[in-house]
């Protein structure tokens, strides 16, 4: 399978027809560079095992990868750094990279730095208050702890709670950047308020917060969605300057949305299926998705493809009972229902075993 | 005063030179003039009154009054100020400080004082954050040496204390946009955006108090006239956020050893610092600038002047508490009775002494610092 997708881009894979987002131009355009033999080999070898997501090619880019790869070998440390903006519930888009992140951590042992940013929500949304984001904060962590990160080895930053971990590094960060990058990088501009001219900031500070404490040099390895990429970049050239390594990125395709959208997105509620999501509407949801003439480029198919069927055979089970049009849309639907409602079901069982120990982390 | 051609005025929170013509500094800021009423309430409420009041250090105001009124009907208030941590403090520094020490025993309240080590490393380009944070604390010791109240007191970094701070500050960004602090404040697209942010910072501070106690809680700003800006844009917000306007009084800028400008840190030659050793204190005092004529005859003559003489300032605003005293002192200079030297010599002395007797308190705050430094919220 990795031979097939991975080598030979002649053939088809679900993003390439999807019209609507050119991975392989977003490559080209940020000047990322695409995984190669060389390193899902490396990575292959260093877990046992050939994570699907890398297999398929949703993992395909990176920055520095390699670099990371080499400080392991040597038997050097690296955290692992993601985040979320704790402003309502969990979709099944946000886990593709979690589960990704779990399975370097498990791999490499890594310390994952998981960033709540309600300061960012705060500031952006008129009507949220640290309750509403406080609630989001506790359910969302459990999410992210019900895919088994390693409660001794994930810190989690609530930035409104934490601050002071961040604000000092923010300082320095914020220190050289001016407003006209913001202004270029983000889109900023006069009407900004000025939290959100600073945040960058306190987004920049957990990659060097593990060399900061240590008081040494410990790079940070960032798994996230390849449209991150342009923030990422200011602080790798922010890191030079510092005298930082410069954070690493693997990079990611995004799960469309139900409607056939690019991506799988909690502005746009109806594109998405959430954690919380009773089985009766997630049946809905699907029964109800939009699924385009052109069966190749049907986004449902992507939701086994990235996250739901592991087994290499019965994806392509799926596809080509599809392609060869042996299988209805309703009978296809009904069955990606089920296995949508059978994950959530188990996540959800997991979430509840979890309990009040994320309480803690949280603290 | 001299025949040279005035210079430009320049005041803002980060640049204060020139001439400075108050008038024009209360018609352009849009402040109230300060009053003997205001000054008596003061007064009253303390039993006396400070040597800066009698003085006319404080020119102008914004709701003092409505201040001390709500003291008055018997609720609480409370005080801030601040300091920008980048070196030592020199005397100029102290003069607020003692006035609020006064202000804080005359009305029972709460002293908020924020060493703001952020902006200066923001502002800087030559100085570490770390450099900032020490001399955040090295200058707490002078703030409670100047007889801030033990309890009472909240000295606070806000680099070291960012969580305390930090979701206030949040608060008062989302109502702030960048236009309005490139207006305010003169920032632009070229300036680092910690700058860009750190006005959030200053004013939060404004309602510090009534959001660690859960009520609104009158906040009363003395410092000098240049952090203005910072004030109007608090005002402007306050209510939206659902609390009061915070009420200001603003102190003149004090001269320098060198002609000119407020005593300035930047030119470390012109200012007397508490760490400074008392006799090179004194020594300082001894090359300072006054009002003197270039000759012994012309002085005896034309007699000197006190109103631009920086030895004659420092009797003013610190070292001679008596009216009477000051005004004969005044009076034998313009009359050509007395030199520079003997005014200068009598200066040292007090300097001197000032600082064996501040230099041992400012020791002894070391122990006690804790105490002083802010706590969370029970």
């Amino acid at each position: 399978m990795y031979r097939v997708i991975v080598a030979n881009k002649a053939v088809l894979t679900p993003w390439e027809v999807s019209g609507k987002i050119d991975y392989d131009n977003l490559v080209e355009k940020f000047g990322t560079k695409p995984l190669n033999h060389g390193d899902l080999d490396r990575m292959r070898d260093h877990s046992g095992r050939f994570h699907f997501m890398l297999r398929r090619g949703v993992f395909y880019s990176h920055r520095d990868l390699d670099k990371i790869l080499d400080h392991h070998d040597r038997g050097g440390k690296f955290s692992l750094y993601t985040g979320r903006g704790p402003s309502g519930p969990v979709h099944l888009g946000h886990l593709i990279p979690w589960i990704f992140t779990k399975h370097l951590q498990d791999t490499y042992g890594s310390k994952l730095l998981f960033q709540f940013t309600d300061d960012e929500k705060m500031l952006l949304k008129e009507d949220l208050d640290e309750t509403i984001t406080s609630h989001w904060v506790h359910e969302n962590a459990l999410d992210l702890m019900a895919l088994g990160f390693d409660p001794d080895n994930t810190e989690f930053i609530v930035n409104m709670r934490h601050a002071s971990k961040l604000f000092p590094i923010a300082l320095k960060v914020a220190k050289k950047i001016t407003g006209s990058t913001m202004r270029a990088v983000f889109g900023f501009n006069d009407q900004s308020n000025l939290g959100m001219m600073f945040f960058p900031s306190m987004q920049a500070a957990p990659c060097f917060l593990e060399s900061e404490r240590a008081g040494e040099p410990v790079p940070c390895l960032i798994p996230a969605g390849i449209d991150q990429d342009p923030y990422w970049r200011l602080t790798r050239d922010i890191a030079r300057k510092l005298g930082y390594p410069k954070p690493a990125q693997i990079h990611g395709r995004m799960l469309p949305g139900l409607t056939g959208t690019a991506k799988m997105s909690s502005s746009q509620p109806e594109t998405a299926i959430y954690m919380t999501d009773v089985p009766e509407l997630v049946e809905k949801k699907i029964e109800y998705a939009n699924v385009p003439e052109d069966r190749a480029n049907c986004p449902l198919f992507q939701f086994h493809y990235f996250l739901l069927t592991e087994s290499d055979e019965e994806v392509e089970w799926i596809r080509d009972a599809c392609t060869s049009n042996r299988r209805s849309c309703l009978e296809c639907k009904i069955e990606l229902a089920e296995d949508v409602n059978r994950f959530l079901k188990a996540h959800r069982r997991r979430k509840k075993l979890i309990g009040k120990s994320v309480e803690t982390m949280l603290e | 005063m001299t025949d040279e051609p005035k210079q430009e005025m320049v005041v803002t929170p980060w640049e204060v030179k020139g001439d400075i013509d108050y008038d024009k500094l209360i018609e352009q800021f849009g402040v109230s003039r300060m009053t003997p009423e205001i000054e008596d309430k003061i007064a009253e409420h303390a039993g006396y009154k400070h040597l800066q009041l009698r003085r006319g250090v404080y020119l102008s105001h914004r709701d003092t009054e409505w201040w001390i009124k709500e003291y008055e009907k018997g609720n609480k208030v409370g005080l801030y100020t601040g300091r920008g941590p980048s070196g030592n403090v020199h005397l100029g520094h102290l003069v607020p400080w003692f006035f609020c020490a006064y202000l804080q025993k005359a009305f029972g309240a709460d002293m908020y004082f924020q060493m703001t080590d952020d902006e200066k490393f923001l502002h800087r380009a030559d100085l570490s954050l770390d450099e900032a944070v020490s001399y955040a604390y090295e200058n707490a010791l002078d703030v409670i040496a100047c007889g801030m109240a033990p309890g009472k007191t909240h000295i606070f970094s806000d680099t070291e204390d960012i969580e305390h701070l930090y979701k206030i500050a949040l608060r008062v960004a989302k109502k702030v946009t960048f236009s309005t602090a490139k207006a305010v404040f003169g920032l632009t697209d070229s300036d680092n955006i910690g700058k860009i942010w750190y006005p959030a910072m200053q004013a939060m501070t404004c309602f510090l108090e009534s959001d660690r106690e859960g009520r609104n809680i009158p906040c009363l700003i003395p410092a000098a006239i240049d952090q203005d800006p910072y004030w109007r844009v608090t005002r402007d917000i306050a209510q939206k956020l659902g609390y009061y306007k915070p009420a200001q009084i603003h102190a003149k800028f004090l001269p320098g050893l060198a002609e000119g400008g407020k005593m300035s840190a930047s030119q470390p030659e012109t200012a007397i610092f508490t760490t400074d050793p008392p006799k090179k204190a004194g020594k300082k005092v001894m090359r300072a600038f006054t009002g003197g004529r270039p000759t012994v005859e012309e002085q005896r003559d034309l007699g000197g002047r006190p109103e631009i003489c920086n030895v004659y300032a420092y009797f003013y605003f610190l070292f001679e508490d008596d009216d009477k005293a000051l005004v004969e002192r005044e009076t034998s200079c313009k009359n050509g009775e007395i030199l520079c030297g003997h005014c200068k010599k009598e200066l040292a002395k007090r300097v001197e002494s000032f600082l064996t007797d501040f230099q041992e308190k400012r020791e002894a705050a070391r122990e006690v610092l804790d105490e002083y430094l802010i706590k969370p919220v029970e």
